[in-house]
């Protein structure tokens, strides 16, 4: 490891076949009036990191810049009983402008590139650092 | 003010699967746990010890955020933000049995006793299959 990296929590093999599934999470933000808005979006778990991708327009990634956390739940389709609760901090963002990462989220769901953008879209990708796990059957 | 739930979404709450749902921590981050549910007579309705985190935080605050969504197509859902009106026990877990029969197709395996059923208020239906509810 690079002196001064941070490490991030060790996932459980559990965790990490769970993610390595093609279904979304959902995403917990907060709203202004802090009710509670949650999200079903594409993810991808890699090199310890949560990453995730939005249009810029969209609400949940601005609650997530203002707060710098959310909570992100996946649940096994197979196994209902089996789930992981990942409260997150938000480590990165990272402007998406050639749309690369979300090409590449979009392969990993449809096999195929993202969907052409539509005037005046902007994507964004943000990297989300796990710092807790708890769930069940994990 | 109670929200009037559309007779599709209504029909969607039918199927079998868990919600999930979103309450918040005293340190203001949100707790998301699977839990059984059902719709009817307007509300949506809940069940749980009441050692459970997610009915702890709506003793200190009522609102609580539903996502209804197919495990096999997470591109069907709602989402109904919504308030715990009130909250009852359940002696002799006649409503978990009740959840376990829709769930389950059978009496409810686990304990029994120390459970409450939980009252939602709908406040605010959203959501979309393949993009609109139509």
């Amino acid at each position: 490891m690079a002196a001064g990296a941070r490490r991030t929590i060790d996932l459980s093999p559990a965790v990490l076949r769970l993610a390595a599934l093609p279904i979304l999470t959902v995403i917990a933000t907060k709203r202004d009036d802090e009710s509670i808005q949650l999200n079903p979006i594409w993810f991808e778990l890699a090199d310890g990191y949560i990453w995730v991708n939005s249009n810029t327009r969209r609400s949940w990634p601005m609650h997530l810049q203002r707060d710098r956390e959310a909570t992100l739940l996946i649940t096994d389709p197979a196994e209902p009983d089996r789930y992981a609760q990942i409260r997150g901090r938000l480590a990165e963002v990272i402007p998406d402008p050639k749309h690369e990462f979300i090409d590449r989220l979009a392969r990993r769901y449809t096999g195929k590139l993202f969907r052409e953008l539509e005037p005046g879209e902007d994507r964004i990708t943000f990297k989300i650092e796990p710092v807790r796990v708890t769930g069940q059957m994990i | 003010m109670a929200v009037q739930v559309s007779p599709k979404v209504q029909e969607f709450v039918k199927e079998v699967f868990p919600a999930i749902i979103g309450t918040a921590r005293k340190d203001g981050s949100v707790e998301q746990v699977p839990v059984w549910f059902e719709y009817a007579d307007g509300y949506f309705w809940i069940n749980g010890g009441t050692n459970r985190g997610w009915f702890k935080h709506l003793q200190r605050d009522p609102r609580i955020t539903l996502l209804l969504i197919d495990p096999k197509n997470m591109w069907r859902w709602s989402q109904v933000l919504g308030r715990m009106v009130d909250w009852a026990e359940d002696p002799g877990g006649e409503h978990i049995n009740h959840l376990s029969h829709r769930y389950m197709g059978k009496d409810y395996q686990g304990p029994r006793t120390g459970r409450i059923k939980v009252r939602i208020e709908p406040l605010r239906v959203s959501g979309a299959v393949n993009g609109s509810w139509g």
